[in-house]
């Protein structure tokens, strides 16, 4: 009965959203809204029997289980402080002019319908639901990149739509092939993800092999995969940074959720040895194109997305060992790379309305004086950084490390290649910020920048995801392995 | 009771027909025939429907067939048409990469790699009776020419004639391949009806004439900085 509740609190949001009147009103409804469906996770956790299963009447449909919770608290997470930084955010879009006053109840509609969409294709137990959920996410959130209405918004959402879309249809083909491989199998044909695992065994390898290569290009551009990457960069620097912190943190992960529960199945038949070094060379490919790309990068938010897309390829390549330490560390990367691309999103956010140029996002970014006009959003840069680039004691280190020396178990010479493409990523970032960050206007001349003066809204989020990174990277909290290690015993690695 | 040898004949008329359709939205500069010609390719959609329920009488089949003539026979070329006169674009004259030519001999290639290796994938799994084969084929072609037109053209509203023409050949693909449940083909409609207007909505702000694009670039102070404009 609890997925009832998820949908009930966001109608209840919806139609409050409808009749109100001032934007604080619909962020504070949004807000609300996070912070309640955060609340029934923690409720899922500590009082439930997980893995739920029976919620609607002879649901078939629906179940919740350790890894569908894992994911929907990190997005609830992220919608939470993404709501809060909106406060600041959207205010700062509104008196500048970018979004117009009547777009905002649009704005707040859609986000409100994103986060329960989202819930519930990690909750679906149906494949092809899960499906359709996904989908429905890529149109929500390309109307979340096009709200700002400039030319280069509907450009890049547009091309969102099309790329995610059209991959997406290849992958539905990919789970009409698994239906027919489970009817042949079972008789009843199904795409029940927890059926199709109790008797995985038993599928033809060619079969799956066909299946699972369909709906990787789906998933795959979903979450910004090499060759199907083109449109993230696009989307997540032209979205509203509130926007581009979820497209990051939360909608990147439905794609490799996909990827992992069919890889799940997968890894049972004897088709995983195809597809393993399949999946390996495109998270090796994905994390090159990724980290040459960032190199030459001028622009802050393109380059977080880029770095979106290398840590995309990281987990993929985690995925391809295919040993359940390896999983459990990207499980873990999942939730660390979350945190942090949200963090630094918000920062670049500030950043981007201090120094927003006024012609195009694709321009170079004028930063100038970053220390005395946003120093919070300029530190937030430089720890995020570092926390995306695996120093420790940021969580992002230990999941690379570990998923690094498994690899070496596998293969040293992938391992090499791979350590090279993560530090040219690193250097991509660090030239960056150590190129932008010391621009200071000499002395005695007179600056034309009036400093932004940033809502408290607008920083709070920043130092919470970066104080919870660094409490999860110090403490590591020994419950949250158990539960990890749960998922990955779910996933019958 | 109508003989099924004619039946599976008919059935092979219709293959054709989708054949043609297919090829004339991948070649045609004119958009308002783009439009009704994919009404049209949707009509042999129902049709095969049909003609398949009088073959194996399976219920679904005829709810597809109601919910494919209902959406996209009637709803959604009436909408884009209706959109297409809003923006007053009568030619899609610019290709991306491939001309038509190429286009059309690209995707005969196509058909040739996509018959050869799904024979080999269905190989072992059995009743592939030809007609079923023949159907799963020509699906997964309709949805790579569709692919095609997509990327190849440059107006948004075009770009979503082929998506939704890469649709109609995963129904086609999904008809014949294996017997989905009713509710799934259903979501799949109504997600993309909401793609297809939201697509179509953006696709004004995009495909409009240059005025409306200077008023939008004044209104958001991405031109030159001028008296508010509202």
């Amino acid at each position: 009965m609890i997925l009832v509740a998820f949908v009930l609190v966001s109608v209840l949001a919806l139609v409050i959203i409808a009749v109100s009147r001032n934007h604080r009103q619909m962020n504070t409804v949004c807000i609300l809204q996070a912070l309640i469906f955060c609340l029934l996770v923690v409720y899922l956790v500590v009082f439930q029997q997980v893995p739920v299963v029976s919620f609607l009447v002879g649901s078939q449909y629906f179940f919740i289980d350790h890894f569908g919770l894992f994911e929907v608290f990190i997005a609830t997470v992220i919608f939470t402080c993404a709501a809060v930084y909106a406060r600041g955010y959207v205010e700062g879009l509104i008196s500048s002019g970018e979004l117009e006053k009547g777009s905002l109840k649009l704005f707040y509609s859609a986000w409100a319908l994103l986060l329960l969409v989202i819930v519930l294709a990690f909750f679906s137990d149906n494949l092809a639901l899960f499906w359709i959920f996904a989908e429905l996410t890529t149109v929500i959130s390309a109307m979340l990149v096009a709200i700002l209405s400039a030319r280069e918004n509907i450009d890049a959402a547009i091309k969102y739509i099309f790329v995610a879309s059209v991959s997406m249809l290849f992958a539905f083909v990919g789970f009409i092939f698994l239906f027919e491989v489970s009817r042949v199998s079972l008789g009843a044909g199904t795409l029940n993800w927890t059926v199709l695992m109790q008797h995985a065994a038993v599928f033809p390898p060619v079969m799956m092999i066909a299946s699972f290569a369909l709906v990787f290009v789906g998933f795959a551009a979903k979450s910004g995969i090499f060759p199907f990457h083109t449109w993230l960069p696009d989307a997540h620097a032209k979205a509203p940074s509130a926007v581009s912190a979820i497209l990051s943190g939360v909608l990147l992960n439905v794609g490799i959720y996909g990827i992992i529960r069919v890889y799940a199945i997968v890894h049972q038949t004897t088709a995983v040895l195809t597809i393993a070094p399949m999946l390996a060379l495109f998270g090796i490919l994905t994390i090159g194109i990724a980290a040459l790309s960032m190199l030459p990068q001028k622009n802050l938010k393109k380059l977080v997305a880029f770095s979106s897309v290398e840590n995309m390829g990281i987990m993929l390549v985690g995925l391809a060992i295919s040993t359940p330490v390896a999983l459990f560390w990207v499980l873990f990367h999942i939730l660390a790379h979350s945190l942090t691309k949200a963090s630094l999103f918000f920062s670049s956010g500030i950043l981007h309305r201090q120094y927003r140029s006024r012609f195009s996002s694709d321009a170079a970014d004028e930063i100038r004086d970053v220390f005395r006009l946003q120093p919070l959003a300029a530190w937030g840069i430089i720890l995020g950084g570092l926390a995306i680039i695996g120093i420790p004691p940021f969580p992002i280190f230990y999941s690379e490390f570990f998923i690094l020396l498994q690899l070496g178990t596998v293969s040293v010479w992938v391992l090499g290649v791979m350590l090279i493409l993560l530090f040219i990523a690193a250097v991509g970032l660090g030239y960056f910020v150590l190129t932008t960050f010391t621009q200071v206007s000499e002395p005695g001349t007179q600056s034309d920048i009036e400093p932004y003066r940033t809502p408290a809204s607008m920083k709070v989020p920043v130092i919470f995801l970066l104080v919870l990174l660094l409490v999860v990277g110090i403490v590591l909290p020994s419950g949250g392995f158990e539960f990890l290690n749960q998922i990955v015993m779910e996933l019958k690695f | 009771m109508i003989d099924p040898a004619l039946v599976v004949g008919i059935i092979r008329i219709l293959f054709v027909c989708i054949i043609i359709t297919a090829a004339y939205i991948i070649s045609t500069r004119n958009l308002l025939s783009v439009v009704s010609v994919y009404a049209i390719q949707s009509f042999t959609l129902v049709c095969i429907a049909l003609a398949l329920y009088s073959l194996e009488g399976s219920i679904v089949l005829l709810a597809i067939a109601g919910v494919t003539l209902i959406s996209k026979v009637i709803i959604i070329p009436y909408f884009i048409a209706t959109i297409q006169e809003k923006i007053r674009i009568k030619r899609d004259i610019e290709f991306h990469y491939l001309s038509p030519t190429t286009s059309l001999l690209i995707s005969m290639a196509l058909m040739l790699v996509i018959y050869m290796s799904l024979g080999r994938i269905v190989e072992g799994t059995p009743a592939r009776q030809s007609l079923f084969f023949f159907g799963a084929v020509l699906g997964i072609s309709l949805m790579l020419m569709g692919m095609m037109v997509t990327f190849s053209r440059k107006r948004a509203i075009t770009k979503v004639l082929g998506f939704l023409s890469m649709e109609n050949g995963v129904l086609l693909f999904g008809m014949f391949v294996t017997e989905l449940p009713f509710i799934i083909e259903f979501l799949i409609i109504i997600d993309l009806i909401i793609l297809v207007i939201l697509t179509t909505i953006l696709s004004v702000g995009i495909d409009s004439t240059l005025e409306d694009y200077n008023k939008r670039l004044h209104r958001f102070h991405l031109l030159e900085e001028s008296e508010e404009v509202l």
